[in-house]
């Protein structure tokens, strides 16, 4: 929310600013590929879509985004914010925390923020609390200051403070916010997780499945937040989401993955359309696209959501 | 086919019952047998009707556990709860505490001390009677008449015996305190013994229980609710009351001068001094003085707790404050008299003081921190919250606070040596020790299981310092203790990095064996390194602190009482400096590391450097208590840094409620405290045992600690509302 502006424009494919540029990556656990060549390229101020039915590899390409997973092989380039440089996060000591490899928290640190497919707060913080974790890890003073009380520590603590409540109200959490965490609904827990997220003041947010288990309206609301981070705040956002619906109304592009593979990449409407997602949704093989598309001529979106993958389960 | 199986059930359960009656009977009383009969215990056990007694435990144990849930709806009403707490305080002040500390009455308990004052014509036949000399057994007599009218009033809803019980229970509490303190002028001793206080205290109870029975006729107490009214209403006005009640009863029961020969209460003071050379000011203070402050002081409180006006919160601030200083320098003026003429073996001032000055200066110190506490009210909001935030309990926290204050300054002064040395080297080193692993095991939480090293580091960093070892340092490097604290911080600030840096990677139980490793490693390369450390022998001569500056000059070691206002201003800043460290950006940061490192990470928290500052902080403390440690004992050597003491520091901490800086205190305090009070009361043989039993049912009961952590309270008791599994924070590593 630092500076709102009315009109974000659309991003457009004539010359787009890229954010992430993942190219041939691949990660494997023992026998298992869960991502298999995959290249993608985000673009500054999208909003892009990773859809898949269950176990393709979408949270795994979160995490080798965000460091959590380190790929054997491929390249990932980041530049979170605008004029920073695209900078590999693999290969760089830039993003080298006390151990030779990519930590996290520096990831974190250059701009990219990222909420968990099974939600991940500090469930004995309050709501406030949470937040300011997430706005803190920006501030400079130390403990000796605290302990002593120092006035630019007062005047930190004041400020993560402000801006947690201006994130409370973001995503209208303002009358929980000294509720423990652990003690709110689902969908506010899921929101709370994006207002922390937000408050490391991020490039890039990366949603790992906001909507599931939240109910219509709240889904309503919630594609309405995204939209609005997306917006007034300049954030580029990756998103997994199963809810069609809601990926095909928000996302500006989608990136579709299958057993680790990318398989298609595009605009909503054109992905819809393709029969090699429709198959992918609907468990037919590739050999046999025909009798996907006869079967349902025009697939719209809640035939999508109904498919076998629909509704991520959250274990 | 069902039936017989529950029968089976209840004839096992009874059995098992029944056996720990038998257990329990020979537990208690004489363990040992003698040369010619080494049954001796056994059959004292069997043979007497200690057995029955404690068959009877068995029985009614069987019951409430078979008809528990018949019991529990009436366990659960409001007063229910006040009554057996209060029953059984008095039961254990009967059974097991002292009522004497005079060595006319063998073991100085109630029944030692009923049956030597019932045959003693000396005494007021008031006083004989609570003693059982017209019905033997009169306290335990009156105990069950009050006890058996507080439940039948409680099971029958009938307000009328119910405020006949809480009339009876104050009047028997005020009789057993009268009966004992008239015993105890007569038998001309010092007396220490609490059993009288905490008897009247169990009584007080009782009555209150029975007060809220004859009021209450809900079904569902609401405990903390009522707490929270109660403390909420005026805030500071409990704190004003308490100070009203230990005020009267320093001005008119207490001793004030030469307890355990002259004992002249403030009345008789005048008398005791009048021609002894006291300044006016001193003699006025004695007369009439004390008594026109203590009432302004008392106004002012209630005038500042009840209105809220700051001009009277002010006022009674100052005149409270104002008030222990000018008693001090009373009680200096007249101990330095009594110590000039060498009464009672007195050699200056501050000895031969009675408790009634100091419970004064308690009282005074309540009245003042009520003036605080209606003062802080009106500026809790939170400047950056929109909406007001109401902090529940934090009124009863305040007034705990000033308490456990008004309690740290003026208690020792009036305990026995025994227990001065015990406040001291227990209770205060362990307090200062459980708040520095506290900020590693209750806020980080990181479990440390060698935390005693860096109080070896600490107390060998004072010894080399003021050479003692024998290995010396430079002479420009020669310091006394005080000035080896910042050396002391520095270095097991940097043994905490080290063992830090290594073991960051481990999580949980390879962590804690990590530090295990660490502690003993300490210890054995202070054994072995001869050279350095002088090996098993250790350190001699460790000097006591100094301070010298400019007219101030202040040589320790006369008086435990001395290294005690030393170690509190050390506990003091200590406790301050990590309140603010917890609701600060670094404490918030330990907390999402403890619930969810991965999530900390991915929200940008260093996790590498907020662990090593948990070691380093922790260890810090550590090392300013091996400091103090050293320069006040003396000597120090390997074995005074087991892994026992390391051990016993996490069950502090764990004891005390793990991340709550107040349940660190008191679970330290309370531990430390235990097993040298228990020293008096139960055979040595037994004193583990009962530790065990607090231990036991502590974790039964109170799985979160005695002040459980407000951030931890939840994680323990769950979420109000929120049911469902996914809520659960899921182990680091698995399902992002
Ligand atoms: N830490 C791991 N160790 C071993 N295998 C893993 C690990 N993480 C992911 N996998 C495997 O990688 C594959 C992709 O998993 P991933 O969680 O990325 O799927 P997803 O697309 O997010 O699925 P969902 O929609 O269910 O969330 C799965 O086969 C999974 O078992
Ligand atoms: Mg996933």
């Amino acid at each position: 929310m630092t500076a709102v502006t009315s009109t974000a424009p659309e991003p457009t494919a004539t010359n787009p600013e890229v954010v992430y540029d993942v190219k041939d990556v691949t990660l494997r656990f023992g026998g298992v590929t869960s991502l298999n060549k995959v290249s993608l390229q985000m673009h500054r101020g999208e909003i892009l879509a990773v859809i898949g039915p269950n176990g393709a590899g979408k949270t795994s390409l979160f995490n080798s985004l965000t460091g959590v997973y380190t790929p054997q092989e491929g390249s990932i380039m980041l530049a979170a914010r605008k004029g920073d440089e695209l900078t590999s996060i693999l290969h760089d000591p830039r993003f080298y925390g006390a151990r030779k490899s990519t930590a996290t928290h520096l990831i974190n640190r250059h701009g990219v923020a990222r909420t968990f497919q099974n939600i991940r707060l500090f469930p004995a913080l309050t709501a406030l609390e949470n937040i300011k974790v997430g706005v803190e890890t920006r501030q400079k003073s130390g403990p000796v200051s605290a302990m002593l009380g120092m006035p630019w520590q007062r005047r930190e603590e004041r400020e993560s403070t402000e801006r947690a409540y201006e994130l409370l109200r973001f995503v209208g959490l303002t009358a929980r916010a000294n509720d423990l965490a652990g003690a709110l609904a689902y969908g506010e827990q899921r929101r709370l997780e994006i207002a922390r997220a937000l408050g490391t003041e991020p490039g890039v947010i990366l949603l790992d499945e906001p909507a599931a288990g939240t109910n219509p309206a709240e889904k309503r609301e919630l594609a309405e937040l995204i939209r609005r981070i997306n917006v007034e705040d300049n954030v580029s956002v990756l998103l997994i989401e199963h809810d069609m619906k809601l990926v095909m109304s928000i996302a500006h592009r989608l990136v579709v993955l299958n057993f680790g593979e990318k398989i298609a990449e595009g605009k909503p409407a054109d992905i819809q359309r393709n029969p090699a997602v429709i198959a992918a949704y609907l468990g037919t093989t590739n050999d046999e696209p025909e009798a996907a598309t006869t079967a349902q001529p025009e697939p719209n979106t809640t035939d999508l959501d109904s498919g076998p993958a629909a509704e991520g389960d959250e274990s | 086919m069902r039936n017989s199986g529950l029968f089976n059930d209840h004839v096992k359960r009874l059995l098992g019952c029944l056996a720990g009656g038998v257990v329990l009977a020979l537990m208690v009383g004489n363990q040992e047998g003698v040369q010619r009969d080494f049954g001796y215990a056994f059959r004292a056990a069997i043979f007497s009707p200690r057995l029955v007694v404690f068959l009877g435990f068995g029985l009614a144990l069987f019951v409430a556990i078979t008809y528990w849930s018949r019991i529990s709806p009436y366990f659960v009403r409001p007063g229910a709860r006040p009554l057996a707490a209060g029953a059984a305080a008095v039961v254990a002040s009967y059974g097991l505490l002292h009522w004497t500390d005079s060595n006319q009455v063998t073991g100085g308990k109630l029944g030692a001390l009923s049956s030597a004052v019932s045959g003693t014509d000396g005494i007021s036949s008031f006083t004989r009677t609570f003693f059982g000399s017209v019905v033997p057994g009169t306290p335990w007599l009156l105990l069950v008449v009050v006890v058996a009218l507080g439940v039948v009033s409680l099971v029958l809803r009938l307000p009328v015996l119910a405020w006949l019980a809480a009339g009876l229970g104050l009047l028997v509490g005020v009789w057993g305190y009268i009966a004992q303190s008239a015993v105890s002028d007569y038998l001309k001793t010092a007396d220490h013994s609490t059993g009288a206080q905490v008897a009247i205290l169990g009584y007080a109870a009782i009555a209150s229980g029975c007060f809220v029975i004859a009021r209450s006729q809900t079904d569902q107490a609401d405990t903390v609710g009522f707490i929270e009214r109660v403390f909420g209403w005026r805030p500071g006005f409990p704190l004003a009351v308490l100070g009203t009640a230990v005020g009267l009863v320093a001005l008119l029961t207490a001793t004030w001068f030469s307890p355990a020969d002259r004992n002249p209460h403030l009345s008789g003071m005048t008398n005791l001094f009048s021609g002894e050379g006291l300044s006016a000011i001193s003699s006025a203070y004695l007369s009439w003085l004390v008594w026109v402050i203590f009432v302004v002081a008392l106004a002012l409180a209630f005038a500042a707790t009840y209105l809220s006006r700051q001009a009277f919160s002010w006022a009674s601030i100052v005149i409270g404050l104002g008030a222990v200083v000018l008693t001090l320098t009373t009680m200096h003026e007249f101990s330095s008299i009594g110590g000039k003429s060498g009464f009672d073996g007195a050699n200056g001032p501050w000895q031969n003081i009675g408790a009634g000055p100091w419970m004064l200066c308690g009282a005074f110190t309540m009245f003042a921190g009520a003036g605080w506490i209606a003062l802080r009210q009106g500026r809790r909001v939170d400047p950056a919250a929109p909406t007001v935030v109401a902090k529940a309990g934090s009124n009863l926290n305040q007034v705990l606070i000033i308490v456990v204050l008004a309690g740290a300054l003026f208690y020792p002064p009036t305990a026995t040596q025994f227990w001065q040395t015990v406040i001291v080297a227990e209770i205060g080193i362990y307090v200062l020790l459980a708040i520095g692993l506290n900020v590693v095991v209750g806020w980080a939480g990181l479990l440390d299981l060698g935390f005693i090293a860096f109080y070896a580091i600490g107390s060998y960093t004072t010894a080399y310092l003021t050479g003692t070892l024998p290995i010396k340092p430079p002479d420009w490097l020669h310091l006394t203790p005080l000035a080896a604290i910042p050396f002391a911080i520095v270095i097991c600030l940097l043994a905490g990095l080290a063992l830090g840096a290594p073991t960051l990677r481990l999580r949980g139980d390879y962590l804690a064996i990590v530090t295990l490793g660490f502690g003993e490693i300490i210890r054995i390369v202070a054994v072995n390194a001869d050279k350095v450390t002088n090996g098993p022998k250790g350190a001699f001569g460790i000097p006591q602190p100094v301070i010298h500056l400019g007219p101030i000059h202040i040589q320790w070691g006369q008086s435990a009482l001395q290294f005690w206002y030393l170690l509190l201003v050390l506990i003091g800043v200590t406790v301050l400096l990590f309140n603010r460290l917890e609701h600060s950006r670094l404490g918030r940061a330990w907390a999402a590391i403890r619930e969810d490192e991965v999530a900390a990470q991915a929200t940008g928290i260093n996790t590498t450097r907020v662990k090593l500052l948990a070691f380093a902080i922790g260890a810090s403390t550590s090392g300013v208590a091996g400091v103090f440690f050293a320069s006040q004992i003396g000597y120090i050597n390997p074995d005074n840094f087991l892994l026992n003491n390391s051990i016993l520091v996490v069950a502090y901490v764990v004891f005390g409620g793990m991340g709550s800086l107040p349940g660190a205190i008191a679970g330290a305090a309370t531990l430390t405290w235990l097993p040298e009070f228990l020293k008096d009361q139960v055979p040595a043989e037994d004193r583990q045992m009962w530790i065990g039993a607090v231990i036991l049912l502590m974790m039964i009961f109170r799985p979160a600690g005695l002040i459980p952590a407000k951030r931890r309270a939840a994680e323990l008791s769950g979420f109000d509302g929120v049911k469902s599994a996914e809520t659960v924070a899921v182990p680091a590593g698995e399902g992002m």
